[in-house]
């Protein structure tokens, strides 16, 4: 059995399962952010559920719409506020950062466990050696009155990283590799593992950033075996114990594998309106930039901001361009106070926000208008996601997006780490 | 179970971004609110031309990106009769499922469809047919445990059931 079938199995109380089987699992976390706390909660009640069936697997976290723009939210977040209370629920997070942030920085994600959550990119926490996926409202619903939810156990799919990187080349690069290789259906309903020399050698924020994407290739959960650096982020986390390191038993285990070298990739950047349209930043300098969004649950943590800060030192976002940054967590906001970063940041030009999804899902601060052409450091380049259905987005790494409002245009990081 | 519908056909990648577009999202909904703005990222007017029994034919990963289950509440309660393309984006397929929507893959399928043609899909024979054409396909059969699910009217209908005999069982 893969590690990731070994956890299901733990959790479905089977001591073993099979590729393809749908199984009861019950979950160590349930995460619900603003709007599916909202949902959730409405749907729990239609169900006839009155309780969640253990507030202490309940994480509540505000931080798509928080703090509320609109009255509709502020209104819907003073009722899941008050619902929160009366379910005893204590892990409650507002304006604290992002959830996919928060839950390996607050020792929730760990070794071994299972964890699910009202969002997509709930996959993220897979880079700590857990099982982690997004379900929709009215499945966390059911899950919350009944304790489990269903689980067709994934075929898993190896992606074995070699090779060095350039050093203004990340994690962001590789998973755009992927999706320009592979495309945006690479791994339809499967669980993707991270392996080889390269990722032994990332520091959690960059390992987080591989598993974060694996949705956005079609995968229900990333994997990441735990070692030595997992380990250490934990305790440096204040977690101490209460994991559980599973292993995968041999090569029968992956469906597929894929063999990547790293060593002679490039910045990258996925042109609108799909995440396979990719080509090399320097293919697209001719391309100006009216925003810079820096920031989201793919490219918020502090890792960023010093890469970030490192290229913006000295220098000024362009006439052209506006920046908007959002740190991941308010951890990680501290963080790159105390070095510094932030106030590079602002020196050059850049609005920080709040710690949170900033306008990566439409819904806060920095908006697009019409015609507009933004880069990012989220995941997804969707049609219109952060405005105005007519404006465009540019997925990239955020050492990337950093360089290219500095220039205004597209342009890869190593034109300012490189000539200096 | 047996269905026929027309079709309605729609590309490759297509995300839940373009199925239930983000600006429609509300805390709670009116009834008919959330099929009024089905497939509003690609074409607003979608709503208004759909009717109950229509199926919507995808390309490759149909319904990919956002966990948003507004993107298969919203088809079932436009009466979506069941929705088939080669590939789906999982979230998509299983709230489809738990929606009680008939989430049918069947690679090729976007070539073998033209818009308007009448579709005939038996479940429990797993087999697909394009009466305009004759094209005919079998359907890998769907898990069972899926197949009860959506038989019983989806999650909601599951977890009531559930939560009923487990009170009963207290009583």
């Amino acid at each position: 059995m893969h590690a990731l079938a070994k956890i299901i199995a733990a959790h479905a109380g089977r001591d073993s399962v099979q590729v393809g089987e749908i199984v009861n699992v019950e979950p160590d976390l349930i995460m619900l952010n603003d709007r599916g706390a909202a949902r959730a909660r409405a749907l729990l009640a239609e169900m006839g559920g009155d309780k969640v069936f253990d507030p202490e697997r309940v994480v509540v976290v505000f931080d798509h719409h928080y703090p509320a723009i609109r009255p509709q939210d502020a209104e819907a977040q003073k009722v899941t506020r008050v619902w929160t209370k009366a379910q005893a629920i204590s892990k409650f997070h507002a304006g604290e950062g992002i959830g996919h942030v928060l839950f390996p920085e607050k020792g929730y994600a760990r070794p071994g466990s299972l964890i699910f959550g009202t969002d997509s990119h709930t996959v993220t926490n897979g880079a700590l050696g857990c099982f982690s996926t997004g379900l929709g409202h009215s499945d966390i619903a059911s899950g919350l009155a009944l304790g489990y939810n269903w689980l067709r156990v994934p075929e898993v799919l190896r992606v074995v990283l070699h090779g060095e990187l350039k050093p203004w080349v990340t994690a962001k690069d590789i998973v755009l590799k992927i999706a320009q290789d592979y495309g945006e259906d690479a791994a339809v309903y499967q669980a993707v593992e991270f392996t080889g020399p390269l990722v032994r050698s990332l520091c959690m924020d960059e390992r987080l950033v591989l598993t974060n994407m694996v949705i956005d290739f079609g995968a229900k959960a990333g994997y990441i075996q735990p070692d030595e650096i997992t380990f250490d982020y934990l305790r440096s986390r204040q977690v101490t114990s209460g994991w559980t390191v599973y292993e995968t038993d041999g090569e029968a285990d992956y469906a597929r594998t894929i063999e990547i070298d790293v060593t002679e990739l490039d910045s990258l950047v996925a042109l609108p309106h799909d995440l396979s349209n990719v080509v090399t930043a320097g293919e697209a300098a001719h391309i100006e930039v009216d925003e810079a969004i820096f920031g989201t649950c793919t490219g918020g943590r502090i890792n960023d901001f010093r890469l970030a800060a490192e290229i913006m030192r000295g220098r000024h976002v362009a006439d052209n361009c506006r920046m908007m940054v959002n740190p991941g967590s308010a951890d990680v906001f501290q963080q790159a106070m105390r070095e510094g970063l932030i106030q590079i940041m602002v020196e050059a030009g850049a609005v920080i926000g709040v710690p949170g999804c900033g306008p990566c899902t439409g819904c806060h601060q920095g908006m697009m208008a019409a015609g507009e052409m933004g880069i990012t450091s989220a995941s997804r380049n969707f049609r219109g996601r952060m405005g105005s259905p007519d404006s465009s987005l540019i997925v990239a790494s955020p050492a990337t997006v950093a360089a290219s409002a500095i220039a205004g245009h597209v342009v890869s990081p190593s034109e300012f780490l490189v000539k200096q | 179970m047996k269905i026929r519908g027309r079709t309605w056909t729609f590309g490759v990648n297509v995300n839940t971004d373009l199925i239930f577009p983000k600006p429609h999202f509300r805390p709670a909904y009116e009834p008919g609110e959330m099929a009024s703005h089905l497939m509003a990222g690609i074409d607003e007017g979608f709503a208004s031309k759909v009717r109950p029994g229509d199926i919507i034919v995808g390309g490759l990963n149909f319904g990919c990106g956002s966990s948003r289950e507004e993107a298969a509440g919203a088809m079932r309660e436009a009466g979506i009769a069941a929705v088939v393309a080669p590939s789906f984006g999982r979230l998509f397929m299983r709230n489809g499922i738990n929606f009680g929507i008939p989430i049918v893959a069947l690679a090729d399928i976007d070539r073998h469809v033209t818009e308007g043609d009448e579709l005939e899909i038996d479940l429990d024979i797993s087999s697909l047919r394009n009466l305009a054409t004759g094209y005919h396909a079998s359907l890998a059969p769907m898990a069972p445990e899926s197949l009860r699910m959506m038989q019983e009217g989806g999650i909601k209908a599951y977890t009531r059931r559930i939560l009923a005999e487990r009170r009963a069982a207290g009583a």
